[in-house]
């Protein structure tokens, strides 16, 4: 009787998994799709019916990464998604540990400003900004574009740090001081530990927010400081068609590192949402 | 507790030589200052004013300003008439009114779905290939939504999109998803909901994993029914964490400008055209940067408004967790 | 925040400068011209100055400054656009080498791009910045009011008084899409780059088809399927329908005809705007501050116009609405349409030839040659009189060159010019599929039959098309009449009149708010919505 219904929950737990399964690879499919038409030749990509077996090639990704400017960009989304989080990351951590464990006056009101910045339409920012960097003659630099990212990743990284910072407890610090250990020992030696998820959570929504942005690259950006999202927005179009085939190789080429992030970093991400609520595994 | 304690006396204690030594002096001078809070937070106080405060000021400006970059004119002072045009253009009322039913649409169809695949998920800790599994399921929140709007045109196409191709076999007609008038704009919320139903689930999990395992433990013995333990015992704690999606989703689907500019230019017609694409052509096919500068103004107060509730719903939080 | 005062000092104080130069010899002849140019100096006032010089050093040979240098070129173009590709590599294989022998200097260019609805923004947030990053711009021909009242380009008349090679004669339509502004003017700022009219691409292999033919004739009295250039250019707009409803067939894949509905960028507005100016409608009329759109627009022929634009959706590939150029080369070179209205400049694309090797096609795979194909004039608008009438919209390019080039650059791009406009490289880019503009060219007597598109070509630029406005405000205007035609064309909006009314409402207050009419948009215009 037991055996049964051990072997019968095992038989559930069975279909449980496979339909969670089935619904992972139902998200998936369209960027599968998107994926397998890198690996098509352009008659194949736009053939009725849709073909999901075919001869692979890859001639379309050598040709995406020979196009001119297609290393540059690259580099440079890499360039400004790990400077902008880095700088951000520090900036928001300093702020986080002032206002988690000082709490200055004004720090409700900060955070709520900083928040609300975010929030509004990227349209509506880069318009002042973009009139400022005019004024400045910042428009098309390299730090007035690395800079921009860096505030607009300090937001989110600070609301997720000033969650995790307010969840250890002071006692680490009071301790460490005690022994005489200096504040800037307490911050980045013993309270910055603990919040490994949280500045993991924070770095990872950022990169791929700065990986992926494409509006204010293209504004502000120019020579020397153009990224990948803005060849995907103009190269839609070569040689009178679109050109659909390039536009699918170089997504596979570019959503890959984000992917593997996520992958790597999962349990940073679950963990990094709960702002700061849970220690632990999730 | 008293393990704890012993941490951190091992921890802080292990420098405590290094810490102490002379040449700090004056950094622990500074430290031990009331100034100290004060230039921790000076760093991101210097981005505010620079990438915030002055140009919130500079839009406010502009704002009163008829301001055209390509003219030649100079610009012109005319207070409220921005606001005041925007305020009675239909066109713009029509505008945010699609925004705001595209973003309940797609934020409530995101929140429903993910919350259900949150659950759907949240017993899977020993399924085989979990990680990969969720990395599949989470993929298209972190894709380029640039890509995913030039790619949805290729599986929408009426001619040789692969979702029309089913379409066909299962209904027997083809759909111009994104040039029909009916259509386009379920088109859109569609592809929104697929992207961000991932970032609900993964909210929904987050939010799963902050009840306490000793109170779903005491439920457990308590054979109390599942429906009232989602809500006795999960949403309490879960609550907050999910407020927080649903209205980073809120704030997100408000601002949505890259994936209609790229999937439908706002067309069919005016079908699609949301608030971000407005000031989009407002600001950088017409120049008009006063005008333009009215509508992000009027665009960041539904911002503040949005931030007002989230940040009313985190105080409701604390205030709770003080009565405890 | 610029000022008029100040923008007015900063200029007097240049002027000074400019004239010190001048005067103490610091400044070639050219490079004062220039720099008198950008700052907006008349003719007779740089007379003044030149004249002024004390010792006038008459240079024999102008090439000296740059020899022996190596100036980097940008040139911003539009991207997926093969005229602008086919520009930038005539300069790289071309210029180059002729640059080297005849000036000594060294150029190397760079392409930078942007599709077409986005490139002017590019432009526009480049040169806001006073930048000179893009050193020459291919601008579409409706730019040049936008790109030359904040004086971000260069005013050409100077240039083109002093430099006897760039003094051409251009076909009339090219003269006024591509250089004027102000309309009517004789300011010039542009140098044509791609001459471009609307064009027919006929499946000729179905057209002779016997079969065709036949069932063609017992269907509609005996009327035949037009076989040659000269029949096509008898076909009205209804025979045109007749043809293109024979040939729908979308069971076999095959449809009648595609126009560009979409509401992308300008598409919708030139192929729906032939409707309303062969059959004498227009847009707008007036001049610079009595601008009139409302009642001019939105009249009873304009409204019977988009009406007869809209009757071809039903004729197109499922999505038409949504075409653009790019979606009509893929539908036509996948053998999906029997006939097709596309740029000229296309042609190579729509014939599948190769440009940099024009006897081989370009994608042996795909089933249309240059073979099949007959390019052709669109239909015609029967008149009163029984006449047709062809009025299209231009499409095309000029070169526009940065006011903020320093003197190294700005010599670079004049010698360009003069470069681009030699017989050879407009022989050059004639063989490569590129639409020459000057009369030289165009009047060779073999001109016609150097290209599959040739002819069509030049029977539509020479009177039978005429660009729209060039007002600075044009991409506001296009954006609503975009909306508007958009909205008609998809049943949004149900009754044409109401979808011009739309359109000429908003594109009045426009321009009344610019400054560019003192004509306010009627009350009336405060009930006009979309759908």
């Amino acid at each position: 009787m037991t055996q049964q219904r051990g072997s019968e929950r095992q038989l559930g737990q069975i279909i449980y998994y496979i339909i969670l399964w089935l619904v992972a690879i139902a998200f998936f499919l369209p960027v599968l799709w998107i994926f397998l038409a890198a690996f098509k030749s352009g008659g194949e990509l736009v053939r009725w019916p849709p073909k999901w077996i075919f001869s692979p090639t890859l001639d379309n990704i050598r040709d995406a990464i020979n196009r001119p400017n297609f290393w540059e960009y690259f580099r440079m989304s890499f360039v400004f998604s790990i400077g902008a989080v880095a700088i951000a990351i520090v900036v928001a951590f300093l702020a986080a540990y002032s206002f988690s464990r000082f709490k200055p006056r004004g720090t409700n009101f900060m955070m709520f400003l900083l928040l609300s910045v975010r929030m509004v339409p990227a349209a509506a920012v880069v318009v002042p900004v973009f009139m400022m960097y005019n004024a400045f003659g910042w428009n098309k630099t390299f730090h007035g574009m690395l800079l921009f990212y860096a505030m607009f990743c300090i937001p989110f990284s600070l609301w997720i740090l000033k969650g995790f910072l307010d969840g250890v407890s002071v006692r680490f610090d009071e301790t460490a001081l005690v022994n005489g250990g200096s504040r800037l020992h307490v911050i980045f030696r013993v309270v910055l530990p603990q919040v490994k998820p949280g500045l993991v959570a924070a770095a990872i929504f950022n990169l791929i927010f700065v990986w992926n942005e494409f509006l204010f690259n293209y504004l502000l950006g120019g020579k020397g400081t153009t990224m990948i999202p803005v060849l995907l927005a103009t190269g839609v179009n070569q040689g009178g068609s679109v050109d659909w085939s390039f536009i699918a190789s170089l997504s596979l080429i570019y959503m890959l590192p984000p992917i593997v992030a996520i992958f790597l970093f999962q349990k940073y991400l679950l963990v990094g949402m709960t702002f700061g609520t849970v220690r632990g595994e999730v | 507790m008293a393990q704890l304690g012993t941490q951190i006396e091992s921890v802080a204690g292990a420098r405590r030589i290094e810490a102490t030594q002379p040449r700090l002096s004056r950094w622990r001078a500074l430290e031990e200052s009331r100034l100290f809070p004060a230039v921790l937070v000076l760093p991101i106080l210097i981005f505010f004013l620079v990438w915030n405060i002055i140009p919130l000021l500079w839009l406010l400006g502009v704002s009163f300003y008829r301001f055209k970059l390509t003219s030649a004119q100079p610009e012109q002072y005319i207070g409220f008439e921005n606001f005041r045009r925007l305020w009675e253009s239909s066109v713009y009322w029509g505008t945010l009114g699609r925004t705001l039913t595209f973003m309940v649409c797609s934020v409530g169809l995101a929140t429903v779905l993910g919350i259900l695949l949150g659950l759907l998920f949240w017993g899977s800790a020993r399924m085989p290939g979990r990680r990969l599994a969720l990395t599949l399921l989470f993929t298209p929140m972190i894709l380029p939504p640039v890509a995913v709007g030039t790619f949805y045109r290729l599986i929408y196409d009426p001619t040789f999109g692969v979702l029309n191709y089913y379409a066909n076999r299962i209904t027997g007609k083809t759909y111009d998803f994104l040039g029909d008038k009916e259509l386009a704009f379920w088109a859109l919320v569609a592809v929104d909901v697929w992207m961000w139903t991932p970032f609900m689930t993964l909210m929904t999990l987050a939010a799963l994993g902050s009840v306490p395992k000793a109170e779903l433990e005491a439920a457990e013995i308590d054979r109390l029914p599942w429906l009232k333990r989602l809500w006795y015992v999960v949403l309490p704690h879960g609550k907050f964490i999910l407020m927080l999606g649903i209205l980073l989703r809120t704030i997100d689907a408000f601002k949505t400008t890259d994936l209609v500019y790229l999937m439908t230019r706002g067309g069919p017609g005016n079908r699609t055209e949301l608030v971000g694409v407005t000031l989009y052509r407002q600001g950088f096919e017409a120049f008009q940067m006063g005008n333009a500068s009215a509508m992000a103004v009027i665009a960041l107060l539904i911002a503040i408004a949005f931030t007002s509730i989230y940040l009313y719903v985190l105080n409701y939080r604390e205030t709770r967790a003080a009565l405890r | 925040m610029r000022g008029l005062d100040r923008q007015s000092a900063d200029l007097s104080r240049a002027h000074v400068q400019l004239l010190r130069d001048v005067m103490e010899g610091r400044l070639s002849r050219r490079a004062a011209v220039k720099r008198g140019i950008s700052l907006g100096l008349s003719t007779t006032a740089l007379a003044g100055l030149l004249t002024a010089r004390r010792t006038p050093r008459v240079s024999a040979r102008q090439d000296s400054p740059l020899a022996g240098k190596t100036i980097d070129m940008t040139i911003l173009g539009i991207a997926g656009w093969p005229p602008s590709q086919l520009g930038v590599t005539l300069a790289m294989e071309g210029f180059k080498p002729y640059a080297k022998e005849t000036y000594g200097y060294d150029v190397n260019f760079s392409f930078e791009e942007s599709p077409f609805d986005q490139l002017f923004q590019k432009a526009a947030a480049s040169l806001s910045t006073g930048s000179a990053q893009y050193n020459i711009i291919i601008s579409d021909s409706q730019w040049l009011g936008a790109l030359a009242e904040p004086g971000w380009i260069v005013q050409l008349n100077d240039i083109i008084a002093q430099n006897p090679e760039l003094q051409i004669e251009f076909v009339e339509a090219a003269q006024q899409g591509y250089r004027i502004y102000p309309d009517g003017s004789d300011q010039i700022w542009g140098f044509p780059q791609e001459g471009d009219t609307i064009a027919l691409y006929v499946r000729q292999d179905l057209f002779t088809n016997p079969e065709e033919r036949e069932a063609y004739k017992a269907a509609n009295n005996g009327e035949d399927l037009p076989q040659t250039f000269e029949d096509w250019e008898e076909v009205d707009i209804d025979r045109f329908e007749r043809i293109v409803s024979f040939f729908h067939r979308p069971d076999q894949g095959l449809y009648g005809t595609s126009l560009q509905y979409s509401k992308v960028y300008d598409f919708i507005s030139c192929y729906c705007y032939p409707f309303m100016f062969s059959t004498g409608g227009e847009i707008w009329e007036g001049d610079v501050g009595s601008y009139r759109v409302e009642g001019v627009l939105d009249s009873e022929t304009n409204a019977a116009g988009l009406a007869r634009c809209k009757d071809f959706v039903k004729y197109g590939p499922e999505g038409v609405t949504n075409y653009g150029i790019a979606e009509e080369v893929d539908a036509f070179t996948s053998g999906s349409l029997a006939t097709c209205l596309q740029w000229s400049a296309l042609a190579f694309q729509m014939l599948n030839i190769d440009m940099n090797n024009p006897d081989q096609p370009a994608d042996p795979s795909k089933p249309i040659n240059r073979d099949m194909v007959l390019v052709t004039v669109p239909p015609g608008f029967r008149q009163a009189d029984g006449s047709l009438r062809r009025t299209y919209t231009l499409g095309g390019q000029p070169w526009v060159i940065n006011a903020f080039n320093d003197e190294d650059h700005m010599q670079v791009a004049i010698d360009f010019m003069k470069w681009w406009y030699q017989p050879e490289t407009q022989a050059e880019f004639a063989r490569r599929g590129g639409n020459p503009t000057d009369k030289a060219t165009l009047s060779r007597p073999d001109f016609d039959t150097l290209q599959p598109h040739f002819r069509a070509y030049r029977y539509m630029l020479e009177g039978n098309s005429r660009d729209f406005w060039h007002d600075p405000n044009y991409s506001e205007m296009l954006a609503v009449q975009q909306e508007a035609f958009s909205a008609y064309v998809t049943d949004i909006e149900d009754d044409p009149m109401d979808a011009l009314r739309y359109a000429a409402c908003e594109q009045q207050r426009i321009l009344f708010d610019n400054g560019r009419t003192d004509v306010e948009p009627s009350d009336s215009c405060a009930d006009v919505t979309l759908g």
